[in-house]
C-alpha cells in the first residue's frame, strides 16, 4: 500500500493517475455514449422503452425506415452541397487571404488576427446576424447586390427552396474562413524563404512558384485543413436553427440537423440515433485522413 | 521609386478586406442602434439617422437576460473547471513521453475531438434520462460539454508543455523534489500562460454552447443565453433590432476579451492547432 502511494506521489503512478482521470471521464461521457448510440440504432426505442437498456431488437429496420423517409435523398443531397461548398469556399478564400497576409507589410499579423473574431463568437449569434443580413425584403445583402447590379430583384434567401441551403452555406463560409486562413498561414510560414529566392533567380514567375513550391510544400497542411474543414462542417449545427430551421420543406436540412429533429422534435430517438450512426461513418473517414496527414507532427 | 509605397498599398487593401469581413459585426451594432421603424427603411441606412439606445434596457428586462447570462456563466465556468482540471494533467503526460501508448492516447483524444455534438446529444440525452441526471439539467450540460471541449484543450495545452524544457524538471527531481512537487512548482508555473489562454478559449466557446442546452434544459429559468436567443429567433423573425441588441449584449464581453488577448490567442492556436 505504501509503495502504491509512493508511486502515486513520485513515480509512474502519477502519470497514470493524470491520464487515467481524463480518460475515464472521456470514456464515460463520449466513448460509452457512442457505443450506446450504435446499440440504439438497432433497437426499438419509444416513449415506453426510453428508460430501459434492454429494448426489443429491431435489426436493420431503423436503417430501412430512415432510407425510406421521403426526405432522405433530399437531406443527403443537402448534406453534400453544404459540406462540399462550405469547405470549398472556406478553403479557397482562406488560402487567398493567407497568401495575401504572407506578404511583408506593417500590421499584417494584427490585421489577420482580427479575422479570428468570428471564431470566438457563439454560433447562434452568427446565425442571427446572417439571418438578418440575408432577409428577403429588408436584408442588406440584397441591397448591396442590387447596388452592384448583380441581381435585379430581391432574392428570398431563407424562404426560397432554391436558395435556402445556400443561405446557410454563405454564413458557414464566413464562420470557418478565419480558422482555415490561420492554419494555412502557419503552413506558409514554414516554407523556407530561400526556395523562392532560388526559383526567382532561375526565372520562375509568381504562378510557377506557387504551383511548384507552395502547393507541394503545403501538402500535409492542406490535407489537415481539408479534413478539419470536413469535420468542422459536419459539426456545424447552430446556424440551422438560427437561419432556416431546415425549411422550407426540408430544403435546407442536413444530416446533423435532421438527426436532432428526429430525436428532439419528433421524439423518434431510434431514427435520430440511426442517422447519427450514418454520419459517424463520414466523420471517421475524415478523421483518418486528418490523423494520417498530421501523424508526423503529432509524434514530433 | 515606387517600392516604398507598395507596403502601404497592401495595408490599405488589408484594412479593406478586414472591413468587408467584419461587416456583419458592424451591422449587428448598427441595427441595434436603430429605431423600430428605421430597420425597415428601404434602402437600409448604413449609419443610423438617430441613435436610439432604448432597446437595450428594454431587451434586458423583457428577455430576463440577467438569468440567461448568469446560467451561461455558470455553465461555461463548470465546463472550464472540469476541462482544466482533467485536461491539464492529461496533456502534461502526453507531452512528457513518446511511446506507443502516448500515440494511442493522442489518437483516441483526436477521435473524440471530431465527434459532432449533434451525434452525441441523442445517446447522452437517453443515458442521462436513465441515470436521472436530467433532474439536474445544468450539471448534465456541463458534463456533456466538458467532454466536447476537453480534446481540443488537451491538444493545445500539450503543445504548451512541449515548450517547457525537460532539463528544468529533471533538475528539480535531482534536487529532491517528488514528481508531484516538480509538477506543481516547476512545470505548471512555466506553462501557466498557455494554460490560461486555452482556459479562456474554452470558457468563451462554452459561453456560446447551444445544442446540449437546447436539448437537455427544459426550464427557462435554467437555460443559457444561447437558448434564450433562439426563443425569439427564427426564419420569420421581425423584431430585428431587439435580436441584434440581445446579440450585442451577449457577445460584447467575448469580443472585448478577444481583442485584449488577440495576440496570445493567435499564437496559442498557431502553435498548437497543427502540431
Amino acid at each position: 500500500m505504501r509503495r502504491f502511494l509512493a508511486s502515486l506521489r513520485d513515480g509512474v503512478g502519477f502519470d497514470i493517475l493524470l491520464v487515467g482521470a481524463a480518460m475515464v471521464f472521456l470514456i464515460a461521457m463520449a466513448g460509452l455514449p457512442l457505443i450506446y448510440n450504435v446499440l440504439m440504432s438497432f433497437q426499438q426505442v419509444d416513449m415506453f422503452t426510453l428508460g430501459s437498456l434492454i429494448r426489443p431488437w429491431a435489426g436493420f429496420q431503423n436503417y430501412i425506415d430512415v432510407v425510406r423517409e421521403p426526405a432522405f435523398w433530399l437531406v443527403t443531397k443537402n448534406t453534400f452541397i453544404f459540406v462540399f461548398f462550405s469547405m470549398g469556399g472556406q478553403f479557397i478564400i482562406g488560402f487567398a487571404l493567407a497568401l495575401f497576409f504572407a506578404q511583408n507589410f506593417p500590421g499584417a499579423s494584427t490585421i489577420r488576427g482580427l479575422f479570428l473574431v468570428s471564431w470566438v463568437m457563439p454560433g447562434l449569434v452568427v446565425g442571427a446576424i446572417w439571418s438578418w443580413i440575408l432577409a428577403g425584403d429588408f436584408g442588406v445583402l440584397n441591397t448591396i447586390l442590387k447596388g452592384l447590379g448583380i441581381i435585379q430583384s430581391n432574392v428570398f434567401w431563407k424562404s426560397d427552396p432554391a436558395f435556402s441551403i445556400w443561405a446557410v452555406v454563405i454564413a458557414n463560409i464566413w464562420l470557418g474562413l478565419a480558422f482555415n486562413m490561420l492554419l494555412l498561414s502557419v503552413g506558409l510560414a514554414a516554407i523556407p524563404r530561400d526556395l523562392y529566392e532560388a526559383a526567382e533567380l532561375d526565372g520562375a514567375n509568381a504562378f510557377q512558384r506557387f504551383w511548384t513550391i507552395t502547393l507541394p510544400m503545403m501538402r500535409s497542411t492542406i490535407g489537415a485543413v481539408l479534413s478539419l474543414g470536413l469535420i468542422g462542417t459536419l459539426q456545424q449545427f447552430d446556424l440551422f436553427p438560427a437561419i432556416t430551421e431546415g425549411g422550407p420543406a426540408n430544403t435546407s436540412t442536413v444530416a446533423q440537423y435532421w438527426s436532432w429533429q428526429m430525436s428532439f422534435q419528433l421524439y423518434d430517438f431510434a431514427k435520430g440515433a440511426t442517422i447519427s450512426v450514418m454520419m459517424l461513418v463520414l466523420v471517421l473517414i475524415a478523421s483518418i485522413i486528418y490523423v494520417r496527414s498530421t501523424r508526423h507532427e503529432v509524434r514530433g | 521609386m515606387t517600392r516604398p509605397y507598395v507596403p502601404w498599398l497592401l495595408v490599405v487593401v488589408a484594412l479593406a478586406l478586414a472591413a468587408v469581413y467584419l461587416f456583419p459585426l458592424y451591422w449587428m451594432y448598427v441595427t441595434s442602434f436603430k429605431s423600430g421603424s428605421e430597420i425597415f427603411a428601404n434602402p437600409p441606412t448604413f449609419w443610423p439617422r438617430e441613435i436610439d439606445l432604448s432597446i437595450y434596457p428594454n431587451v434586458w428586462t423583457r428577455r430576463t437576460m440577467h438569468v440567461f447570462l448568469w446560467n451561461s456563466t455558470l455553465i461555461a465556468a463548470g465546463v472550464t473547471a472540469i476541462t482544466v482540471i482533467f485536461g491539464t494533467g492529461c496533456a502534461y503526460v502526453l507531452a512528457r513521453y513518446r511511446n506507443v501508448w502516448v500515440d494511442i492516447g493522442l489518437f483516441s483524444v483526436l477521435m473524440l475531438q471530431v465527434l459532432p455534438a449533434s451525434v452525441m446529444v441523442t445517446p447522452l440525452f437517453v443515458a442521462f434520462n436513465q441515470f436521472g441526471l436530467l433532474n439536474y439539467p445544468r450539471t448534465a450540460v456541463v458534463l456533456a460539454a466538458a467532454a466536447k471541449a476537453m480534446p481540443f484543450f488537451v491538444v493545445l495545452v500539450r503543445a504548451t508543455f512541449m515548450t517547457v524544457p525537460r532539463e528544468l524538471e529533471e533538475a528539480a527531481l535531482v534536487d529532491g523534489n517528488s514528481r508531484v512537487g516538480a509538477f506543481f512548482s516547476i512545470v505548471l508555473p512555466l506553462a501557466r500562460n498557455g494554460i490560461l489562454v486555452c482556459a479562456i478559449l474554452t470558457f468563451m466557446s462554452s459561453f456560446g454552447e447551444y445544442i446540449y442546452s437546447k436539448s437537455i434544459i427544459q426550464s427557462p429559468a435554467l437555460q443559457p443565453a444561447s437558448v434564450g436567443l433562439s426563443g425569439f429567433l427564427g426564419p420569420n423573425s421581425t423584431d430585428w433590432n431587439a435580436i441584434m441588441a440581445y446579440s450585442a449584449i451577449y457577445v460584447t464581453p467575448i469580443l472585448a476579451v478577444f481583442v485584449l488577448l488577440q495576440r496570445r490567442i493567435v499564437s496559442g492556436l498557431t502553435s498548437g492547432a497543427l502540431k
